[in-house]
């Protein structure tokens, strides 16, 4: 941990930059998101249903 | 980085509204569901009749289902808790990168996120994550008979996105664009919503399927409801997040903490 730290540490103060641009952040989060809708709504495997089921058919996601 | 902020403050969103939606659906929602699956049980019990084709699109269990399966109580509660969290962990994440992105598309300087704003964003979550696809598709118990499955869901998908779409133009659009918005929001429902033909309970025997109607509607009126709680809670723990969200990067912008300027808001 603290050697990681102290790398960023030096990384930062020697003006290396590890930014990544902050559209290419928010989409990357926002792909994120959809990814975990749609395991939690829109998988169909049986024990995923089944396990959501109360939920897709309270939030009104199509099942079955 | 943002991209760490936001699912932070997504995980705590999703946790707190996953919670409150919980509890609205296990006070009103839930019972309904349960007491369609009585009569889902009756009807497994009992040989269905074979109508040709209807069968296939009842929405129903069979009975000597040994796929697994959560048991009833507390267990299956549990896994309701977990997918309602697990799903608004999801549209936490998506409500907040548009949040992000509305600071960059607002012409104001300075726009900021009051509680005022949490509740709009909230109720824009719910027309188009709820209530578009609802008009199309009600949320449905089981043994509703509907139409197939991936059909429903690519509508699903369409409604969503162009009823986004659709709020995103009326509200960020410059004219005329502006005005072709509303066009969006009626789409999905010109288009219409895949049904399966006939009544909705025609495999049910008359009583049964009136009952069944009762139910039906009554789950309209509570999911609309728990819902709603559902996405206000979320608007509103969304916006507070984004403001802190904002307010850090500014800062760090400021003092100079970071060798980079990713975190500068774009101010038009």
């Amino acid at each position: 941990m603290q050697n990681q730290s102290s790398t960023a540490a030096s990384m930062a103060s020697s003006g290396i930059s590890t930014a990544i641009a902050k559209p290419v952040q928010l989409i990357c989060a926002f792909l994120l998101g959809a990814a975990i809708i749609y395991a939690a709504g829109f998988v169909n495997t049986s024990a995923v249903h089944n396990a959501a089921h109360d939920m897709r058919h309270s939030q009104g996601f199509p099942c079955h | 980085m943002i991209f760490r902020q936001v699912v932070f403050y997504a995980l705590l969103v999703g946790t707190l509204s996953g919670l409150v939606l919980t509890v609205a659906q296990v006070w009103q929602v839930v019972p309904i569901i349960h007491s369609a699956e009585v009569f889902e049980q009756q009807a497994a019990a009992v040989p269905a009749i074979e109508s040709a084709g209807q069968l296939e699109a009842a929405h129903s269990h069979s009975a000597d289902d040994d796929e697994w399966a959560p048991n009833k109580g507390f267990e299956r509660t549990a896994f309701t808790l977990l997918s309602n969290v697990l799903t608004a962990i999801g549209f936490a994440v998506v409500v907040m990168v548009a949040m992000m992105a509305s600071i960059s598309l607002s012409h104001k300087e300075n726009p900021g996120f009051k509680w005022q704003h949490g509740l709009v964003w909230g109720v824009a979550g719910y027309t188009i994550f709820w209530l578009a696809p609802a008009i199309g598709l009600p949320p449905e118990i089981p043994l509703a008979a509907a139409a197939d499955l991936e059909a429903r869901q690519i509508w699903w998908l369409f409604a969503v996105v162009s009823t986004a779409a659709g709020l995103a133009g009326l509200a960020y659009g410059k004219s005329p664009w502006r005005w072709a918005a509303p066009l969006l929001l009626i789409v999905p429902h010109l288009v219409g919503a895949p049904h399966a033909p006939g009544a909705m309970f025609a495999e049910q025997p008359p009583a049964a399927a009136a009952q069944l109607e009762q139910l039906a509607q009554q789950f309209i009126g509570a999911t609309a409801i728990a819902n709603l709680f559902f996405w206000l809670a979320l608007g509103l723990a969304a916006a507070w997040s984004v403001r802190r969200i904002v307010a850090s990067t500014r800062s760090e912008f400021k003092s100079g903490n970071t060798a980079t300027p990713d975190y500068k808001l774009p101010s038009n």
